[in-house]
């Protein structure tokens, strides 16, 4: 500790110092002088034999300076000095090198930061780790004719089908209550929740549509969260009377209202009825679900008001599935015991609520869940396309770090000379090493620092493309810095493995052979074995790697291009949608669907808008179905559509026979329907349908009997439900021809003459005129509406493109390099070559083929591994074999002409040297 | 620290400068270039203090606190760093004194040993 107070003094005053140790050594040799002249020499004489017998006084100082100062330090910034001075001096290899490996560890940083986002980050609450999230799970039903097989006759949430049964989240509300009875054992508490998508929330006069928490009394007490001002929802506020209470998110009640202090006590109207501000959530809040991010939380209980169709009913059905429940562990109790302490309480009351054998013979069994992150709605969407994306991004780590690794073992070997000389002059061996690993470690540091950037604005364009243009896209990722310091640490790690142990090795006591190396660079022939040998597998495993990525970018391109070109069977260009709902707003019941009829005629009125209509949903998203019989026989797999008059013209979809809805097919007319020519074809045997009766049940019977519409015509078949899978055989019914309490919210869809989004503001503009209550939400073009459906295979086909061509650029360079390297070592033997008449294209073509033998071996190893591994991916694809030989084909083609390219330059620079030249540069 | 001179020299142990400088400046102040001289002359011209030895060894021993360092004017009016004894140098001087005397005595026993011996 002495010795380091000692230094850092010396080194605060070392100047001083090292002036005071000059002038004694001045002193010195005064002194000196002084008595070799009174022993009679002369001056001269006495100067000389005082010097000598002084000694190597610049080494005397280093000793003395070693005993106050770092040495190591000093030598250290030596080094780096040296090291920044190299690096600026070789620019290209330093750019090269740099960016390539800060490419890698800033796309690994992006894409890992957003797994850790969405598959690993605790919610931001006290002791996340006590948190359960409640589930149940069963076998396949077994579907057979009439009836019920499942006792969940009617959901409200998702439930997930695969071959081995169906697990779910969501429950009936009295299976919720039967358990926040039984559960007080295992569980310290025990609250429901569901998120509704889109209320209507209106302050101030001003409308729109938020996501909403309902949630039960518990709720934010088994979160453990304290409000940023107010209260929260307490089991008071969730009784069936009480007075309506909202507790806002921190950020909605800052942009509303202007800040948490401002919102208490205010009025909201949600869904048309009034709501007080009891409280704001904290900041970093966003719920349960880091899918979602809620700007409202209401009591479950005063909410049937706000829930749709369904009402108060929700929360007596025993077989409506729909609210979500989470739990805390008692302190000391484990998942299993909860579960199986909440299993059988749960298994008595479903058993109960059963309605006859089949539904008995198959019950949900209950399941408990670490619930630590949240809801895992985020990680079922997206942890299959990040786990291949996060491969990716490895597989450009590894082919980053494998030029890195090429481009330092050219270099080494080049400077072997330079060390050589190093070390015959005395420098120790331990020394230069040193040196080498200073450049390393700076390289790696620059890297790291580009990669920083690279990783900040990839997470940027991730997000931006994960997000493409969706509303309340809520998916927040951070910068890792630990996958940060792994990145950096791999290719630190590599640095050093690739630029110091080939230096290690040329730091070998047998210098001198090294030195004489030039003079016997023809035996370089012969050598030319061990070195470049590691470089050519470096090169075969980055042209392997490339290749993988850039079959995974033609089969997602190709996936993206099939998609792209599925024919809709409408025309998608110039076409504006937006959705409305009246209803929601308060709007009276009987009143919907003449305001619907209104606003389509005052849209139509817009100079440049062709044509107007609308429908429950835009053709992409609808997935309706009712039972449907055709003069008593049931259809099979038929979808229905509530359109409005002109829905055919504006779309763009031929009418084959008849004609189209009318404004005239109104209430109190004759039910008219048009069908689809799949329809028409499947459930009548002549074809033409025009003029006969189908019965639509369900939903919309009336007094129990399904309604009757006459068919007034056929349409041509047009895409129904998402681009994949088959066109479904669709009817399309009136809207203003449904029993009326059916109407909720409703797309527009407008054909204008020039580009759609410059109408939007006349839209809203229009709407809000009508009335302001009712706010316009998810205004896009129809093109942008077929995109969102397919974000994922646009996304995947953009990044692994660009990753495609990163790692055949990062791939060429490394050929690059080592063909230059490759050139200059040859440089004699080339002369020699030509000396004694070997043609200009002969070395070229001797040059090309050592690239095209390791680029063929690399394209083997790479095509055979991507015929495994694209298994992986099959699932991304759509119309294309997982093993498509012609993307193989056709991304062996690019890589093996890129690595050609790329050796080209350095071959036809070796072959131009002057014979003569060469062999005298012995 | 290791001194290659003539044979006719006696090579410094390494650590016995230490103990020289030390004793050197016991009677008062002095610096390098007298040290130097005085152990010269002392040991008969048998030990010959290098400056490349000497001066580091100064600095190690101020470091330590065993000597203090200030500069002054020498006899003939020059300025010169003159190098004192601190009481902690006195005790380390002590303790290696003894130390090197035990040296001394166990070196004498070992290779002029009693005539006894040589039965």
């Amino acid at each position: 500790m002495t010795a380091l107070l000692r230094k850092l003094r010396w080194w605060l005053q070392r100047r001083r110092k090292e002036e005071e140790l000059r002038e004694e050594l001045q002193f010195h040799l005064t002194e000196e002088i002084g008595e070799r002249q009174a022993d009679g020499l002369s001056q001269e004489e006495a100067t000389w034999a005082a010097r000598r017998d002084l000694g190597n006084a610049t080494l005397m100082r280093e000793d003395a300076r070693a005993l106050w100062s770092w040495i190591l330090l000093e030598q250290l910034a030596q080094d780096i000095r040296y090291g920044l001075r190299g690096m600026f001096r070789n620019r290209t290899f330093t750019a090269l090198a740099a960016l390539s490996l800060a490419l890698g560890i800033g796309a690994n940083t992006a894409i890992y930061s957003f797994m850790d986002a969405i598959l690993l980050r605790s919610l931001p609450i006290s002791d996340p780790g006590s948190l359960v999230v409640v589930k149940w799970r069963s076998r396949p039903p077994a579907s057979s004719g009439s009836g019920h097989d499942f006792v969940m006759h009617s959901e409200d949430g998702h439930s997930y089908t695969d071959p081995s049964g169906i697990s779910a989240a969501i429950f009936p509300y009295p299976a919720f209550e039967r358990l926040q009875e039984t559960s007080a054992p295992v569980l310290s508490s025990l609250f429901a929740h569901k998120l509704a998508h889109g209320v209507n929330v209106m302050i101030n006069g001003q409308a729109e549509l938020v996501q909403a928490e309902y949630v039960s009394g518990d709720f934010f007490r088994g979160l453990a969260v304290s409000p940023a001002a107010g209260r929260l929802i307490d089991a008071d506020d969730d009784r069936v009377g009480a007075a309506p209470a909202a507790v806002l998110s921190s950020g909605y009640s800052e942009r509303r209202f202007g800040g948490a202090a401002n919102a208490l006590g205010q009025a909201v109207v949600i869904n048309n009825l009034p709501f007080t501000v009891i409280g704001v959530a904290p900041p970093e809040f966003f719920g349960v679900d880091p899918a979602a991010a809620p700007q409202v939380y209401v009591p479950m209980r005063v909410t049937s008001l706000l829930l749709e169709q369904i009402g108060e009913q929700a929360f007596v059905d025993q077989t409506y599935y729909w609210v979500e429940m989470m739990g805390r562990l008692q302190p000391g109790v484990d998942l299993a015991r909860a579960e199986a302490a909440l299993a059988a309480p749960f298994a008595r009351w479903v058993a109960s609520t059963a309605a006859n054998d089949r539904e008995r013979a198959n019950l949900p069994a209950l399941r408990l869940e670490a619930g630590a992150a949240g809801l895992d709605s985020l990680r079922r969407q997206y942890s299959k396309p990040l786990y291949v994306l996060l491969a990716m991004v490895g597989l450009i780590l590894a082919i980053a770090c494998a030029n890195t690794a090429n481009l330092l073992l050219a270099r080494s070997a080049a400077r072997a000379r330079e060390i050589a000389v190093r070390l015959s002059l005395g420098a120790g061996r331990w020394r230069v090493v040193r040196q080498l690993l200073t450049e390393s470690v700076l390289l790696a540091t620059l890297s790291g620092a580009l990669g920083i950037v690279i990783a900040v604005v990839g997470m940027r364009v991730l997000t931006q493309l994960l997000a493409n243009g969706q509303e309340a896209f809520t998916l927040r990722a951070d910068l890792n810095w630990h996958v940060l310091l792994v990145t950096l640490a791999l290719s630190l790690l590599c640095g050093v493995l690739f630029g110091v142990a080939p230096a290690l090795q040329a730091t070998r006591p047998a210098l001198m052979s090294k030195l004489r190396d030039r003079s016997v660079s023809q035996s370089s022939m012969r050598q030319r074995g061990a070195r470049p040998r590691l470089a050519q597998v470096l090169v075969v495993a980055q042209i392997a790697l490339s290749l993988l990525l850039l079959v995974a970018a033609g089969l997602f391109v190709r996936t993206l291009s099939n998609l792209q070109s599925v024919s809709l069977g409408f025309d998608r260009d110039n076409v504006l949608l937006f959705e409305l709902n009246a209803p929601q707003a308060g709007y009276p019941e009987p009143q919907v669907a003449d305001f619907y009829a209104d606003l389509r005629r005052r849209l139509s009125e817009v100079p440049g808008v062709r044509e107007v209509t609308l429908s429950h949903a835009s053709l992409i998203r609808a997935s309706r179905s009712h039972p449907i019989t055709v003069r008593g026989r049931p259809t099979q797999g038929t979808r229905v559509l509530w359109t409005g008059p002109r829905f055919f013209a504006t779309m763009q979809i031929p009418i084959l026979r008849g004609r189209e809805i009318a404004e005239r097919d109104r209430q109190g007319t004759l039910p008219v329907a048009v069908v689809s020519d799949l329809f028409a074809r499947t459930n009548f045997a002549d074809g033409n349908p025009i003029g006969r009766r189908i019965e639509i049940a369900g939903s919309l019977s009336v007094g129990g009997a399904p309604l009757v519409f006459e068919i007034v015509g056929v349409a041509a078949e047009a895409r129904y439900g998402g681009l994949k899978g088959t066109v479904p055989p669709v009817v399309y019914v009136p809207y203003a021809q449904i029993p009326l309490a059916q109407l909720r919210q409703m797309t527009y869809a407008m054909r204008t003459d020039s580009d759609p989004l410059r109408y939007a503001p006349a839209v809203r503009q229009i709407v809000h005129a009508a009335d302001a209550r009712v706010p316009v939400t998810n205004l896009k073009t129809q093109a942008a509406d077929i995109d969102q459906t397919i974000n994922q295979e646009i996304v995947f086909a953009r990044l692994c493109s660009a990753f495609a061509i990163l790692a055949l650029t990062i791939a060429c360079v490394g050929l690059y390099a080592t063909m230059a390297y490759a050139a200059a070592r040859r440089t004699n033997e080339i002369g020699l070559r030509l000396a004694l008449g070997a043609g200009r294209r002969s070395v070229i073509w001797m040059m090309l083929r050592d690239v095209f033998v390791v680029a063929v071996v690399g394209l083997a190893i790479g095509a055979s591994a991507a015929f495994a591994a694209s298994r992986l991916i099959e699932s991304f694809l759509f119309e294309t074999k997982p093993n498509d030989p012609r993307a193989v084909a056709l991304a062996a083609a690019i890589l093996l002409l890129s690595a050609l390219a790329a050796a080209y330059g350095p071959a036809r620079r070796a072959s131009r040297v002057d014979p003569l030249a060469a062999l005298r540069h012995e | 620290m290791t001194s290659q001179k003539p044979p006719s020299r006696v090579e410094l142990l390494r650590g016995t400068l230490d103990l020289l400088i030390l004793r050197t400046l016991l009677p008062g102040p002095s610096h390098g270039h007298a040290i130097a001289k005085h152990i010269q002359r002392t040991s008969e011209d048998l030990l010959q203090v290098e400056t490349g030895s000497l001066y580091p060894a100064l600095y190690r021993l101020e470091a330590g606190g065993w000597i203090a360092a200030s500069w002054e004017l020498s006899d003939k009016g020059k300025r010169a760093r003159y190098y004192r004894i601190t009481p902690k140098g006195r005790k380390q001087l002590a303790a290696e004194q003894s130390k090197w005397n035990a040296f001394v005595r166990a070196m004498g026993l070992l290779l002029e040993p009693a005539d006894e011996d040589a039965s």
